[in-house]
């Protein structure tokens, strides 16, 4: 929403050539968004050709960490970082451990690839030839487009920027999304929760609520007697 | 300098969004303190607050209303729609607690994720931005992915809440790609803006064409329009059979409200880009529904492949592109609520020896034993098939007009050959009811109010809608008309 | 000599070879004192445990037993590193280096003293929160690649015991936040607050204090090693430098984590309480200062606490802490806004 509809998909052709220093930051700057990317495409790829599921995971994460990367590229510094704290530091975590858990035979889940792969191929380079069609001929309105971007504020971070607009201007959809997000717990709950009941569970209430009085007896013991 | 402030908007607008939220939070803590065993009142507290939004719906002014910073419209269109999804689910609703307390699903959450659902559906109707309208759509489906699988225990329920998940997700990244590639092209996601820039020329960038189409199916997922349509059967039978009623009953009216508001909308001026999809969309969805249901034993399954079939029905009026269409497709889909609310009353009563049972040879000999209910399913089953004078007649007739006004004369024969096979099955199902022997004990008599109740007014509905069609059309054509604007 | 001295001018010296050279030179100034105190912190551990048992630890090796981190650490480095036979190599071997580079890479946004800070940037606070969070990885990916049935359970355990106290971590970032106003470091340490909001932050003093110890594995949540039952957790399989890193790793969280308090809670570089006199001491004296007072805490509590039980530390996890800052959010945020006491309510 910042920044995107500013650049073109490929930052190669910058429209007039820059010098000097201004040269050797785009330099530096398109040595870091082919890197990035390189890594972002080939984690990709390892994700979905791992044979360990573990390993994919892991690559999983390695693909969201460039991913931050380019953000950062970008200017929004703020997506960046919620990227990597809520996809690498909570979502991609749980999978890790669901996955680490989980007894999976890989060769078994494979087994049926051969077949579908032909098929699943011919899709896939059919999507392939149709999005490099289409972003060929890629044109946009830039008479409606203009009116409609809004871009950051330049005196203020984008954190400040999102933030504005986020709980004004679109709180609807905030709220909405807060909703979404009530009714995945509710969900997660409903199919999950039982309750067992011959589960000791610890109470802190009752242990709290527990006095001496109730279940201590001090007695006063003679020798040679013992308690009765 | 100070920066540009940003005004939060005023709520009053989304009041019954706002009610039916809050009032779905209220029950929710009502729930957790009172435990299930609640289960009766939450539910019908749920169907008060539902009809109780309806009401205020009902009376929102009939001007066209946009607001929350455009992101919200509401027009004569928008309310008849709210309505009848409120209504949809408060009669889903009705129908469950027999069945729940049969099935041991009382639990408070059902009654709530249904709540939550119309509530997305509502924010769909109401939607004026392509954000509020993904919102919406998750929104609605998640708490339905939920729903089918609330029966965790059996095999069924929980494959029908997996396939459902995951053909939904599918759906919502489509969904997203379209949005993305169109927002690309016109850097707007809000619907008035889009009109503006999707002019007929902009029809010619394969990027919005693409976008469009992507949208179009991710909406067609959820209207279980074919070729989109492969979860529906298995959905619609392992799901608990009060739920498919609801997804039945609501969800594609919402869907369809959507599509109706898109094309009409931003996509208004790419007539001749969507005309095609909605045709082999509707073309689909007639076939599969009228050949694929002959060969089904299970009624749940029979009644997806018809519902299929009565989408197709419902798109063939979209592919019209004029007033009357909007109107004919508003009428299907309102007669479509009741014929369905019918048919899964009469589903929902089929048990035998207090177990539920759902092949269709289970209601053999159903003339004799009950012969009032299988009265009441010929004159559903008529007015599916439609056969006049009965209601389902009238709401094909509409759009059939609509499309020879449209001079679309091979799409209208299409129609009505699909609709003359479809007459088969449904011709079929009171054979059995009337002609076969039974094969077990008879069906037991239903002490559900709730579900004759429902029953009754569904086939009173259809019998005299041909003694006063005035004012159905009437809402039917202000909420087209609202439309054109 | 001639070239040389062009190539010093030269574009590509100027723009490429000298900020490198420079940065690293920064960073070097951070991380060589960093590693020395991490080495003398485990001495310290050590003496103070000690001198609560009334023993006296390590006096051996150089006057009061001063040479022995050094001492252990070339120990260290003398052994044999063994990677089992059924391990995964790679992660095996990765997981050491990530738990230690991270532990590094977090400093780079924390500021002691006024502008000294190598990367000065705006979401200096969301940063740290992502490093932080992805100390878990090298636990759990040693555990997994060990493949040992201890490491692996001691693996598990601290990623779900790191994951539940972040969110409460994340819950008390936001409370300070409310009252700065800003996501970087060095405006967080300015930020002028009253008193009134200093105690109205303390709960989440204390709140963030247990959580650290949680986050660092640390007594008494030192569950994930709890060598009486899982023979020293995670690290089982690792010895020599692998080892070294691990221990290494667990040392500089530590310190970041006291440095991370002293940034958020108690003024940074300045000095205590606001006190003008005590200025003439340096900045980074009182930021020293301040980080070795945390970090007696963590020893004080390693010395004193008896070890939780793993239900018990989930249960203070998710029912106590995440509930009790969620509502000090909401409290936080209503008395600011009642009070107008928001920082930057214009949006500068």
């Amino acid at each position: 929403m910042v920044t995107a509809g500013k650049r073109n998909w490929l930052p190669i052709s910058k429209p007039t050539r820059p010098t000097g220093k201004e040269r050797q930051q785009t330099m530096i700057e398109s040595l870091f968004f082919y890197v990035l990317s390189g890594v972002l495409v080939l984690s990709a790829l390892m994700v979905i050709s791992a044979q360990n599921p573990v390993h994919a995971v892991l690559f999983l994460i390695l693909a969201f960490f460039n991913a931050a990367g380019l953000f950062v590229l970008l200017g929004a510094e703020f997506l960046a970082m919620i990227l990597v704290i809520v996809y690498v530091g909570a979502v991609a975590v749980l999978f890790l451990f669901v996955v680490m858990m989980l007894d999976i035979n890989f060769a078994e889940l494979r087994r049926g690839m051969g077949r579908y792969l032909p098929l699943s191929g011919l899709v896939g380079t059919v999507m392939l030839v149709e999005f490099f069609w289409i972003f060929s001929k890629w044109t946009s309105d830039t008479a409606a487009v203009a009116p409609h971007m809004r871009h950051a504020p330049l005196e203020v971070s984008n954190t400040h920027a999102l933030g504005q607009v986020l709980y004004t201007h679109y709180a609807y959809i905030f709220q909405l999304s807060g909703l979404i997000l009530l009714v995945a717990m509710i969900g997660a709950i409903t199919l999950t929760l039982r309750h067992r009941p011959n589960v000791r569970r610890q109470e802190v209430s009752r242990q709290v609520d527990r006095h001496p009085k109730d279940v201590l007896r001090v007695e006063k013991i003679n020798s040679g007697e013992g308690v009765s | 300098m100070i920066p540009p402030v940003f005004v939060a908007p005023s709520l009053a607008v989304a009041f019954p969004l706002i009610f039916l939220a809050g009032m779905s939070l209220m029950l929710l803590l009502l729930g957790v303190a009172r435990k299930t065993e609640d289960f009766k009142s939450v539910n019908n507290l749920a169907i008060f607050s539902l009809l109780a939004v309806a009401i205020v719906v009902a009376r929102f002014s009939d001007e066209r209303m946009e607001g929350l910073n455009g992101l919200f419209v509401s027009d004569p269109f928008a309310i008849l729609m709210q309505i009848m999804v409120l209504v949809g689910a408060a009669v889903a609703l009705s129908m469950t607690p027999r069945y729940v307390e049969r099935e041991r699903l009382m639990r408070i959450e059902y009654p709530i994720l249904v709540m939550l659902s119309t509530l997305g559906m509502m924010v769909m109707i109401t939607s004026n931005d392509l954000m509020t309208l993904y919102l919406g759509i998750e929104l609605q489906s998640l708490p339905l992915y939920v729903l089918a699988a609330m029966q965790r225990d059996t095999v069924k329920s929980t494959e029908a809440g997996l396939k459902y998940f995951i053909l939904g997700a599918l759906s919502s990244g489509m969904l997203l790609y379209g949005c993305s590639l169109l927002y690309g092209y016109a850097g707007t996601t809000n619907y008035t803006a889009l009109q503006l820039a999707l002019t007929a020329e902009a029809g010619m960038a394969p990027g919005v064409v693409v976008g469009m189409v992507l949208l179009m199916i991710g909406i067609a997922f959820k209207l279980a329009a074919a070729p989109f349509h492969m979860w529906v059967p298995d959905v619609y039978e392992g799901a608990p059979t009060s739920v498919t009623a609801f997804f039945a009953l609501v969800p594609k009216i919402a869907a369809l409200a959507l599509m109706i508001r898109l094309l009409s909308g931003p996509f208004e001026n790419m007539v001749d880009q969507w005309r095609q999809v909605i045709i082999i969309l509707s073309v689909l969805s007639m076939a599969v529904g009228a050949i694929a249901a002959i060969a089904q034993t299970n009624i749940k399954r029979l009644l997806a492949y018809s519902s299929i079939g009565h989408v197709g029905f419902a798109l063939l009026g979209l592919a019209a592109d004029n007033a009357e269409g909007a109107r004919a497709v508003i009428v299907y889909a309102m007669f479509y609520m009741v014929m369905t609310a019918g048919a899964f009353a009469i589903v929902l009563m089929m048990k035998r020896k207090d177990r539920m049972v759902e092949q269709i040879a289970d209601l053999a000999g159903l003339a004799r034993s009950q012969p009032l209910v299988a009265a009441a399913m010929t004159i559903i089953m008529f007015s599916m098939a439609g056969i006049p004078p009965l209601a389902g007649f009238f709401s094909k007739l509409f759009v059939f007009q609509a499309i020879i006004d449209a001079q679309l004369y091979a799409l209208a024969v299409f129609g009505v050959i699909a609709s003359v096979v479809s007459a088969y099955y449904y011709l079929r199902v009171i054979k059995v009811m009337y002609f076969d022997d039974p094969a077990d004990e008879a069906l037991d008599r239903s002490n559900d109010p709730a579900l004759t109740g429902v029953l009754t007014i569904s086939v009173a509905v259809l019998l005299f809608f041909i003694i006063l069609p005035t004012s159905v059309l009437t809402w039917a054509r202000e909420a087209a008309a609202a439309l054109a604007q | 000599m001639l070239e040389n001295i062009a190539f010093l001018q030269s574009d590509f010296f100027t723009g490429y070879i000298q900020p490198v050279l420079v940065i690293t030179g920064y960073v070097l100034l951070l991380v060589v004192p960093l590693i020395l105190a991490m080495a003398y912190l485990t001495y310290a551990e050590r003496k103070v445990l000690a001198a609560m048992q009334l023993r006296q630890g390590p006096m051996m090796v150089g006057p009061f037993g001063l040479l022995q981190p050094l001492a252990d650490g070339l120990k260290l480095l003398g052994k044999e590193t063994i990677i089992p036979s059924g391990a995964n190599r790679v992660i095996f071997v990765i997981a050491p280096m990530l738990t230690f580079m991270l532990a590094l890479v977090a400093w780079a946004v924390i500021p002691v003293n006024a502008g000294w800070v190598l990367a000065d940037i705006n979401v200096g606070v969301l940063y740290l929160f992502a490093i932080s969070s992805l100390g878990v990885y090298g636990i759990l990916m040693a555990g997994w690649a060990s493949n040992s049935r201890y490491a692996f359970l001691g693996g598990l355990r601290s990623a779900a015991q790191m994951v539940s106290y972040e969110v409460s971590i994340g819950l008390v970032l936001v409370c300070v936040l409310l009252t700065t106003g800003s996501l970087n470091l060095t405006d967080i340490v300015m930020a002028e607050r009253d008193w009134w909001v200093d105690l109205l932050l303390f709960p989440m003093f204390i709140v963030f204090v247990i959580s650290a110890l949680a986050e660092t594995n640390r007594a008494p949540f030192d569950l994930p090693e709890g060598e009486s039952e899982l023979v020293g957790g995670y690290n089982v399989e690792y010895s020599s430098m692998t080892f070294a890193l691990f221990f290494l790793g667990e040392y500089m969280n530590m310190i970041l984590m006291s440095g991370m308090t002293a940034v958020l809670f108690l003024g940074g570089w300045l000095p205590p309480f606001g006190i003008e006199a005590l200025a003439v001491v340096p900045g980074v004296i009182w930021f020293i200062l301040k980080v070795c007072f945390v970090l007696f805490v963590f020893l004080w509590a390693r010395a004193t606490l008896p070890r939780y039980r793993y239900d018990q530390l989930m249960r203070l996890g998710w029912k106590v802490f995440l509930p009790l800052t969620l509502i000090w959010v909401v409290i936080m945020a209503g008395v600011l806004v009642y009070a107008e006491a928001l920082p930057n309510m214009a949006g500068g």
